[in-house]
């Protein structure tokens, strides 16, 4: 195994596509997704629905089905994760890394105590004994901020709320003290009071433990409170890319500053006019060879329907993919040009006052 | 509110519907009850927007769902144009229907996969046609317009749309029938972010349109907040707080309201992060707990509020108003 600098970041992906085929035809959900992580760092992948953020993280975690195409390079501390899965090597999915998904009904077994469950991972990986790894799920559901956990381990989920299930998950994550912890719209099925809890706890065991973490959300406020580092993914690529605080204040990518500006804000005054996205994500089925967005974007130029633009830039800086990105000369050029026109060049009408930061 | 009382209600003429003291259980086996709604009080003026805002489990959606009677009424009046609702059976309430209308959080589920959507936006109309003008196809390439919809897309079933066309499409079903009252539940919810603010401005452009009075229940602060002239908090059941949107989002007084308002991603900036910080255990509604049904978790509370149900009452003489026997200190008329 290679020697590793200090420097070198836990988790690498490289050029990662993911296609799959279906009958209408193949379905290119990730195409080219690059991105490093650090130790002790939390990085965000923010997107809409059918933008390939699950998919990237279900692909980093060997649980796409089997008639996924899969391409690139996953590097997990200098070893080839997609190696390691063709191996079947036990012991690190759910180990070194792990996931905690949406829905913590489905992802807990309804007829099994969680205690049991916990037990299970502790056993299978760590080969505890059933007594101890009983003892373990109860100190577990303690990190975790279960309230009374010598009881609860001998509950079942159904008799547990929401949040308190999603408590369980993340102590079956965290079993195996992983380094890499994958969360999957950890907060989106849960209420707000209980989304803070959550997102502090995930905080916290971050902090005290070391441990990295890919935040998948659909959430840009969660993004924003709990990311060091932000990748915004459409139509299967990562659009832009940056530390958290220059994404949301200096963004360059149209479709970030469309995204930020078309959510209603709670120090927005009342009955404000909201700034929509117009029309929709594209299909990923044979999508045409031009930037993604440009048919909704008001900054769209004849070259943007020419070929989809390459990220700029090195990994680790700010990179966004875009030909003329907001709060650039060229950007501004753009939207000038296109006000002047009525029109953008893919057609969408661009009135005087429509958004942009112009 | 977390408790009861009518100090909400306005004395006004133009006050289109009003749900006094309304109550709805469920039965839960073993003669238990779930409380789901207990003694909730508001009213509506006509072409106001009124949001109702609460986690999940706090009775929102069964209001919303009692005022159209989805759900059977346990007690409480639900008075529309001064004809209770709750009391209506038969062919009166068959009548009434017409004029409040709803709008589903699953845009697809709502709509049934094996129409047309042309005729999942006229079934109304040819239910009700000799009463409310026949249906044409001129009315409902006009409904189809008006919410952004092609009009020939119309022979095509649900599922070869997006969910926000869906929801155009359940947006359109409901206007069909020409309703006063629009309810709302949770209507962006299972939207993408980027479509979801082009159905709220759908909304915001038909209620105009069509002079609607609105219920827009929702678990986001946010678009609450953007939608709203007036707003209810609901907790476990009951009212907390109530009064128009301004006020609530600029001096919220309910210690529940202040901790939503704390626990978004976000904050709002007119509370303390720290006030976010309840519990996150939301009790049984089979066996809510005295008094104030939030003292359980309220940060604020004392020996009274597990004895004593506090009632709604004016806060200053602003259009706002708290049931809470320690409401944060915005100016409380003396009780």
């Amino acid at each position: 195994m290679a020697d590793l600098a200090p420097s070198a970041p836990l988790l690498s992906v490289r050029d990662l596509h993911v296609q799959f085929p279906t009958e209408r035809g193949t379905v290119n959900a990730v195409n080219g997704v690059s991105f490093d992580l650090y130790e002790g760092k939390t990085l965000a992948i923010v997107g809409e629905s059918g933008s390939g953020k699950s998919v990237t993280a279900k692909t980093l975690m060997n649980l796409l089905p089997r008639t996924a195409q899969v391409s690139g390079e996953v590097t997990y501390d200098g070893r080839d994760v997609r190696a390691l899965a063709a191996e079947k090597v036990k012991h690190f999915f759910g180990v070194q890394m792990t996931m905690v998904f949406q829905d913590p009904m489905t992802s807990l077994n309804p007829v099994k105590k969680v205690g049991e469950q916990i037990a299970e991972t502790l056993r299978y990986h760590l080969g505890r004994s059933r007594s101890e790894a009983l003892e373990e799920a109860v100190e577990l559901l303690d990190v975790v901020g279960m309230p009374e956990p010598a009881r609860r381990v001998s509950q079942y989920p159904h008799e547990l709320s929401g949040g308190l299930r999603q408590r369980v998950v993340i102590a079956m994550a965290l079993a195996c003290q992983p380094r890499l912890l994958i969360a999957d719209e950890p907060t989106t099925a849960v209420d707000v009071t209980v989304q803070k809890h959550l997102l502090d706890l995930l905080d916290e065991l971050r902090r005290n433990r070391g441990m990295s973490m890919i935040l998948i959300t659909h959430d840009l406020g969660v993004a924003h409170g709990r990311a060091d580092d932000v990748a915004v993914m459409y139509a299967g690529r990562v659009v832009e890319t940056a530390d958290a605080r220059t994404l949301f204040f200096d963004m360059r990518h149209p479709y970030t500053e469309a995204l930020l500006r078309s959510i209603p804000r709670i120090d927005d005054p009342v009955h404000h006019r909201l700034d929509p996205i117009p029309g929709r994500p594209p299909e990923l089925i044979d999508p045409p060879d031009e930037c993604a967005f440009a048919p909704r974007c008001i900054y769209a130029q004849s070259d943007c329907l020419g070929g989809v633009p390459e990220l700029s830039g090195l990994v680790g800086l700010h990179r966004f993919a875009c030909l003329h990105p907001t709060g650039t000369e060229r950007g501004m050029a753009a939207m000038s040009s296109n006000r002047a026109a009525g029109a953008t060049a893919a057609g969408l009408p661009v009135t005087g006052s429509g958004g942009g930061s112009g | 509110m977390a408790g009861t009382g009518h100090a909400q209600l306005r004395d006004r003429d133009d006050v289109l519907l009003r749900v006094k003291d309304l109550v709805v259980h469920f039965p839960a086996g073993r003669r238990r009850v779930v409380h789901a709604v207990s003694e909730v009080t508001f009213d509506v003026v006509s072409g106001e927007t009124l949001g109702i805002v609460g986690e999940s489990g706090c009775g929102k959606s069964t209001v919303a769902r009692a005022i159209i009677r989805l759900v059977d009424i346990t007690a409480g009046e639900v008075l529309y144009e001064g004809r209770d609702l709750a009391r209506l059976e038969g062919e009166d309430l068959r009548r009434v229907r017409p004029q409040v209308q709803m709008i589903f959080q699953d845009p697809i589920s709502s709509l049934n996969p094996r129409r047309r959507v042309r005729d999942v936006i006229a079934e109304g109309l040819a239910v009700w046609g000799d009463d409310i003008g026949s249906w044409s196809r001129d009315r409902i390439d006009e409904l189809m317009d008006a919410v952004g919809v092609e009009a020939r897309y119309g022979a095509r079933r649900p599922h070869e749309f997006s969910g926000g066309q869906c929801q155009r499409i359940g947006i359109a079903r409901a206007l069909a029938l020409d309703p006063k009252v629009l309810i709302c539940d949770e209507p962006v919810s299972a939207l993408d972010v980027s479509i979801q603010a082009q159905i709220l401005n759908l909304m915001q452009d038909m209620k105009r349109r069509y002079g609607l009075t609105v219920l827009f229940i929702s678990h986001d602060l946010s678009v609450v907040k953007n939608v709203s002239d007036r707003i209810v908090v609901m907790y476990l059941g009951k009212v907390c707080e109530i009064g128009s949107t301004a006020e609530i989002y600029s001096r919220p007084a309910h210690p529940y309201t202040r901790a939503l308002l704390a626990s978004i991603p976000e904050p709002a900036p007119t509370v303390e992060v720290s006030e976010g910080g309840i519990g996150d255990e939301l009790p049984s509604a089979t066996d809510p707990p005295s008094g104030c049904r939030f003292h359980t978790r309220c940060p604020r509370a004392t020996d009274v509020c597990g004895e004593v149900e506090p009632v709604t009452e004016q806060v200053g003489d602003a259009d706002h108003y708290v049931a809470c026997h320690h409401p944060a200190a915005v100016e409380i008329s003396p009780r």
